[in-house]
């Protein structure tokens, strides 16, 4: 039978496995973009020629982004399997996931500039990061209650 | 916060201990010393009801108000 505690375990070992693969990922960008350069070698952006250099700095930037905001994740879900949920410190990892995400819209907004179809994935990015922040916001709201509802005799 | 508790000074009026003011009110010791040391943000109706009921006194025997920054 699914529960909750199955799916907290589900996201647990979900956010491992990317925390492992993006390092793993990170071996494979240079073949990765050599590939992608062949295949697609005639993008539709401003500035044109080879995307070797900028796609390979995009990725690795984002791969660093991409790991901060994976291990605050855990972090997040250690406290909520130790049903710690509406303290300061989760407003903290949240407050920093969504600035990850924020900062990841401007690699992606740079290589917009060889590929356009890079600003969907800033802007993804950018929105993400807004719906985190106005998460964070609530939850700073729900530490303040959570609080009162503690020191209330 | 401007409002005082002074519940220390009615129980040591009323020669009670934490422990035995906490079981009579039906709270737990850690909670009442959040209360006595002021540290609480509300307390219920039904808490303060107790607490007169049990050291015989009124609300204002326990709680005061202080204008802020009096001194």
């Amino acid at each position: 039978m699914w529960s909750k505690d199955k799916s907290l375990s589900l996201s647990r070992i979900l956010v491992w496995v990317l925390f492992i693969l993006i390092p793993v990922l990170c071996f494979c960008v240079p073949t990765m973009v050599h590939w992608y350069d062949i295949v697609y070698p005639e993008g539709v952006g401003l500035v044109e020629g080879s995307v070797y250099f900028p796609l390979s700095a995009t990725l690795y930037v984002s791969a660093v982004f991409g790991e901060v905001c994976l291990y605050h994740l855990m972090k997040l879900l250690d406290n909520l399997k130790k049903e710690i949920v509406f303290v300061a410190e989760n407003c903290g990892h949240l407050r920093i996931i969504s600035w990850c995400c924020l900062l990841v819209a401007i690699p992606f907004t740079f290589m917009g500039f060889w590929r356009f179809l890079s600003f969907i994935v800033a802007l993804a990015a950018l929105f993400f990061g807004v719906i985190l922040r106005v998460l964070k916001n609530v939850f700073d709201k729900a530490v303040i209650l959570q609080e009162e509802n503690d020191y209330t005799i | 916060m401007p409002i005082i508790v002074n519940l220390d000074v009615m129980m040591a009026k009323r020669k009670i201990s934490s422990n035995e003011l906490a079981k009579l009110i039906d709270i737990t010791p850690a909670n009442l010393s959040i209360l006595k040391t002021g540290k609480a943000k509300a307390i219920r109706f039904s808490t303060l009801d107790k607490l007169c009921e049990v050291l015989q006194c009124q609300p204002a025997d326990i709680l005061e108000w202080r204008e802020e920054n009096a001194d």
